[in-house]
């Protein structure tokens, strides 16, 4: 998993933009099992559980490196969507209390998405105030894959390509393709 | 006479084993399904006794899918479209050997769900009535309690009974208004840091308590993984606590299960039996005591005359309350009840936190005391 070629990321390893708020979380995260609070050893106990568990159709999820709360992840696009043909990674961290506090996620290929800023931020309900302790890693990631294929115009990240997919439609879906060829294959 | 009947058809008719849509003519041997029935091989079931299970058990479950059969039944049956949703009807009717058609109904629907059937019997069976599970299997099918372990649906009972939130069997579990379940831990978790609303349809919550039933039906299920959950958390506890009076507690505290009815009955007179006792004077009473009081209120630590330190209170409290059983959760109401009647009544006559107090509530707490005391020695059984 961490041996994914960097070239397939826009943006170069360390300078590029990659979500400032999840930059300051990753550096905070303990890693597993460093030391003994009961809170840490539950939540990486839940977190291995849902790496064994995983079992979503088109995606992956995997931790990147030995830190088990810092997560890689595919997701393909979805077929009939302009994202079609796509490879997207996103980074996933888990804060330590994870399973009460929504995990971090964020796109490391770009992508031309009325909810996905140009930082990889991703605009979704249930990854901030809607979060649920119950939810797991494969039903966010679903949720991901379905805003992916149906975009929410009217809680955009981006005005203008929320803007472009209420007007112009046809332009919004060339432009995705067109960007899903560049950055996401 | 129902149950012969049925257990006795099958033997009799020629048996159809591949065939997946099963005629109305009363094939008998369509009562189970092919895969139930080398389901049941594997686990080394008599069929006999696994008709038996299934028709002498009547269970919710059982209900619902005569209502669906009564359903089906028009359709399927020609004569049987007159079949009512009466219970009592369409189980005389089934008695009766003139009518086929019903045996025939309950045939389309076994097929649907004989592959869950076990499940639901023996789920809905131990959701029903958790103690006499124990009693009915070993009298009536003990090849059943044997293949328990190896149930064919162990899987889809493990993903049932597991906790949302930590995906663990749940241990402690209670239930939420709406009727999810979660361990009681992980829900307090949840309510404290996600808001007070159930994880999975975000219902409000109330109160939390076990849900014994469940409970107990998941001990009986998965007495190992409870086990060793126990254990982890004992360890926990182990870790947290250093202090060795919190470790000497958190022994009483397993011991105390066992005769924590004995404890209850001393929480009042405890708390102002307490009044009297130095510092150091008894190891017993520390510990009974601060078991007591780290399930009380917070106020007590503050006002208390700080014959137990505060540290322990806080430790006590913490180990004390991750072991509480399904039991013990009456038995922790109960104290707090107690507890608070005691001392609210402690409270009100110590207004005055100070030392030097006035010679009436310094008379009353003598008289409390030797009132509690006479009555603990005679609970021991001595001569007064």
């Amino acid at each position: 998993m961490s041996s994914f070629p960097n070239s397939r990321f826009p943006y170069p390893a360390g300078a590029g933009p990659p979500a400032g708020g999840g930059g300051a979380a990753r550096s905070s995260v303990r890693p597993w099992g460093s030391s003994g609070g009961t809170s840490v050893s539950s939540s990486g106990k839940r977190i291995q559980k849902e790496l064994l568990d995983l079992n979503a159709s088109d995606c992956s999820a995997g931790p990147k490196g030995d830190n088990l709360y810092h997560w890689l992840s595919t997701i393909i696009g979805p077929e009939g969507s302009p994202y079609e043909g796509g490879i997207f990674f996103l980074d996933i961290v888990f804060p330590p209390d994870y399973p009460f506090k929504p995990p971090m996620v964020t796109f490391k290929t770009r992508i031309y998405h009325c909810n996905v800023d140009s930082t990889g931020k991703v605009h979704l309900d249930i990854l901030r105030d809607g979060w649920s302790p119950a939810f797991t890693i494969s039903k966010v990631l679903l949720a991901i894959k379905d805003i992916i294929s149906n975009p929410d115009p009217y809680a955009p990240l981006v005005m203008s390509i929320a803007h472009q997919y209420l007007t112009d439609r046809a332009k919004h879906d060339e432009i995705a393709a067109e960007w899903t060829m560049r950055f996401a294959r | 006479m129902a149950s012969r009947d049925a257990v006795e058809s099958p033997r009799s008719a020629p048996r159809r084993s591949g065939a997946p849509v099963v005629p109305k003519d009363g094939g008998a041997a369509s009562l189970l399904s092919p895969r139930f029935r080398s389901a049941a091989e594997l686990a080394g079931w008599d069929e006999e006794s696994v008709f038996a299970a299934l028709i002498v058990e009547d269970t919710p479950v059982r209900e619902s899918r005569r209502k669906r059969r009564s359903s089906t039944s028009v359709g399927s049956g020609g004569g049987g479209g007159s079949t009512g949703s009466n219970t009592r009807k369409r189980r005389s009717r089934r008695q009766a050997p003139m009518i086929p058609p019903v045996t025939l109904s309950l045939d389309d629907d076994d097929k649907l769900d004989t592959a869950t059937d076990v499940k639901k019997d023996a789920k809905g069976k131990e959701d029903e009535k958790p103690v006499v599970v124990g009693d009915k299997e070993a009298s009536g099918s003990g090849e059943k309690r044997d293949a328990m372990g190896k149930l064919p649906c162990m899987d889809r009972l493990r993903e049932e009974l597991s906790c949302a939130i930590c995906l663990e069997i749940c241990f402690e579990p209670s239930t939420t208004p709406c009727g999810h379940s979660f361990c009681m831990k992980c829900l307090k978790h949840a309510a404290a840091k996600c808001g007070k609303r159930c994880p999975k349809c975000r219902q409000l919550i109330r109160s939390c308590t076990v849900n014994t039933v469940l409970w107990n039906t998941i001990q009986l299920l998965f007495p190992n993984e409870v086990e060793a959950r126990r254990t982890s958390i004992a360890s926990c506890n182990d870790d947290v606590s250093q202090s060795p009076s919190s470790s000497s507690f958190s022994q009483g505290g397993m011991r105390t299960r066992n005769n924590r009815g004995a404890l209850i009955t001393e929480g009042r007179t405890r708390s102002s039996y307490r009044n009297f006792v130095t510092a150091g004077s008894t190891t017993n009473s520390s510990n009974n005591g601060g078991f007591i009081r780290a399930h009380g209120s917070t106020r007590d630590s503050n006002s208390r005359r700080g014959f137990v330190p505060a540290s322990q209170l806080i430790t006590n409290r913490s180990s004390a309350r991750s072991e509480q059983s399904d039991d013990a959760a009456l038995a922790y109401r109960l104290q707090q009840q107690e507890f608070m009647n005691a001392f609210q009544s402690d409270e009100t006559q110590q207004r005055p936190p100070s030392p030097p107090r006035n010679t009436v509530s310094t008379a009353r707490d003598n008289l409390r005391a030797m009132a509690s005391r006479a009555i603990r020695l005679r609970s021991r059984g001595w001569p007064i």
